[in-house]
């Protein structure tokens, strides 16, 4: 199995651990992932507030560089970048003149947007693609008593009609992924919650506020972790969680997992191996509580 | 014969409670025909508002299993498959007053829409006597937008209302302003956008529930970020939402990367960044999350990322 990869800007800088946990998970599992050279940040839906002819252009470039490599999927780890990348794919097919304007552009600049491949993120590739039966014959350390909470991120499943890989209402996705691996799945309120990151400038009280509820539900519930799909959500609810402790007198501490640390935990890598010590909130005590061997 | 089961949450002014009714299921029937079932003919004291059952006055939006639907265009077997369960609870819509059960009260949010002068401001190139002519192209602007009925499916999902109800705008509203705004016989454009800058705009979390949920598919995040567009077009730059989304753009066009360690300090400034975020950046770095020393090099083909900015300009122009 071969795609494109796009890792987006937080894994080249602020989520390294999550460059390093998909690349050895990846290895692990055979997927050979391509990065696409001279690959530019998605926009992370704030570009298209200043221009959206621009935001869509350059995530037309960044799917033409993919479909130079002769592959049939380009992959991301990041919810918003994929939402970004599809947001824009769906414009270049869709809309004819819009197409032709951005073209124009491109071959200007020597590269063209043919349509020929799909924007896909991991997890969608792991169900559609590897597979859910090839994936437990890779588990090495089942999570056995490992209660994770799975927490989407908005972007992998809204628009429906942009994303659309399950109902937005009521995803199984993670738990599917989860459950492969030999982890219990946690039910909570927040699981299809908003983590905030995109406005947590312009509105941090609020954010934060939202991030204290984002990890009491799942804590309310009994979960040892969060898992999300998506860096942004990881670095909201992780990073600033010491800030949203301030505004909450219960404790709220609660680790939060990259997806594909989760699944490298269960081919066998160690926390360490995975870069899970690199988290602000320590997961490595909520795991050793599970499955791992203390 | 099969049941549906119906938990409905109820409330009489003071106590709230779910109480539970069983509807023998019936194919090819909308949720309005559950609630109006269960009224008729097991509890007439159960309150729900709806009129037209068409999808035209927005009176009968509930929430469902967490999810906010028109009840009338809702068809029943949609709602099983999608829940996979004949167990479904009723909930008034969030981020409104209840009256009585599944009954909200509108008054104080079409008080707050006066804000946003929900009016055209008519354009000096027109009269009475001549009219004020549109191009088919200028209608279909305002054809998406019109398109609202008033129903509150989007506030109810809006996750920054939900944690901010006094100073954010229902998405309705941001609606009703950029309707007018892009008409093109209104003369004002700014008399709606400057209220909906000043009524945290930038507060918009791009959460997507309000475009995935609009029972009229209105297009109400590519709407916020005209809005946002045509607020920063006014010479509105020197605010956090401006200067974060220029951070993004600016970032491109130099590196073709955002540089993540410049980011707080491009959006706040300098002295506010070190006011605020130095505990954040110090426990960023201490784990080894961030390297306050990483500078994005240009990508391969910087060149031509640039030519697409200024060819974008171009054909702005």
């Amino acid at each position: 199995m071969k795609y494109a990869f796009f890792p987006g800007c937080t894994l080249e800088s602020a989520a390294e651990e999550l460059m390093i946990s998909t690349k050895k998970v990846a290895s692990a599992l055979g997927i050979e992932l391509i990065e696409l050279n001279g690959w530019t940040c998605c926009g992370a839906s704030h570009i298209q507030d200043v221009d959206d002819f621009l935001a869509t252009s350059i995530n037309a470039r960044n799917i033409a560089l993919a479909e130079e490599l002769g592959v049939d999927k380009l992959l991301t780890v990041c919810n918003t970048c994929t939402l970004m990348l599809r947001t824009s794919k769906l414009k270049m097919d869709k809309n004819e003149k819009l197409n032709t304007k951005v073209n124009t552009g491109l071959n200007n600049i020597g590269l063209e947007y043919k349509g020929t491949v799909e924007v896909t993120h991991l997890l969608w590739a792991l169900i559609e693609d590897y597979g859910l039966e090839n994936l437990k014959k890779t588990v090495r350390v089942p999570l056995k008593g490992l209660k994770v909470a799975n927490f989407y991120g908005c972007h992998i499943l809204m628009p429906p009609n942009i994303m659309g890989f399950e109902n937005h209402m009521n995803p199984r996705s993670m738990e599917l992924v989860a459950e492969a691996l030999g982890a219990e799945c946690v039910d909570f309120d927040q699981r299809l919650g908003c983590c905030g990151f995109h406005a947590v400038f312009p509105a941090q009280k609020e954010v934060m506020n939202m991030t204290g509820i984002n990890c009491l539900s799942p804590k309310d519930a009994g979960a040892d972790c969060i898992v999300t799909p998506c860096p942004l959500c990881q670095m909201q609810l992780d990073a600033y969680q010491p800030d949203a402790q301030k505004g909450f007198n219960e404790d709220i501490t609660m680790p939060i997992l990259h997806l594909p640390q989760l699944i490298g935990l269960a081919l066998g890598f160690s926390p360490e191996e995975l870069a899970i010590n690199r988290h602000v909130v320590d997961a490595i005590p909520a795991l050793s509580k599970g499955f791992l061997p203390v | 014969m099969e049941k549906i089961s119906c938990k409905i949450k109820r409330f009489n002014g003071s106590e709230a409670w779910y109480q539970e009714y069983e509807v023998p299921y019936e194919k090819g029937k909308t949720i309005l025909w559950l609630l109006t079932t269960i009224r008729e003919e097991q509890d007439p004291t159960l309150n729900f508002t709806s009129a037209c059952r068409h999808a035209i006055c927005g009176s009968c939006a509930v929430r469902i299993n967490g999810n906010a639907f028109l009840a009338c265009n809702t068809p029943l077997d949609e709602v099983i498959e999608t829940f996979d369960t004949m167990t479904l609870t009723f909930e008034p819509l969030q981020n409104f007053e209840v009256v009585k059960d599944l009954v909200i009260v509108w008054e104080p949010k079409m008080e707050k829409m006066k804000k946003v002068k929900p009016w055209l401001e008519p354009t000096a190139n027109g009269s009475k006597e001549t009219g004020f002519l549109q191009t088919e192209e200028e209608f279909h602007q305002i054809a998406a937008p019109t398109d609202c009925i008033l129903c509150g499916v989007c506030a109810s999902e809006c996750n920054q209302l939900t944690v901010n109800q006094d100073g954010y705008l229902e998405p309705f509203i941001l609606n009703r302003a950029y309707r007018f705004a892009v008409d093109s016989r209104d003369g004002s454009p700014e008399e709606h956008l400057r209220p909906v800058l000043e009524n945290e705009l930038w507060k918009c979390l791009h959460c997507m529930q309000c475009v995935s949920k609009c029972p009229k598919s209105i297009p109400l995040t590519d709407e916020i970020a005209y809005l946002r567009s045509e607020t920063m077009k006014m010479g509105e730059m020197n605010n956090q939402g401006a200067k974060h989304a220029y951070a993004f753009h600016d970032d491109v066009k130099k590196k073709g990367r955002l540089n993540e360690t410049m980011l707080p300090i491009k959006t706040d400034g300098l002295v506010h960044t070190a006011m605020t975020k130095v505990p954040f950046a110090l426990r960023m770095i201490k784990k080894g999350k961030i390297n306050p020393f990483h500078f994005p090099k240009e990508v391969e083909g910087i060149a031509g990322v640039r030519a697409l900015y200024e060819y974008a300009k171009e054909v702005k122009d």
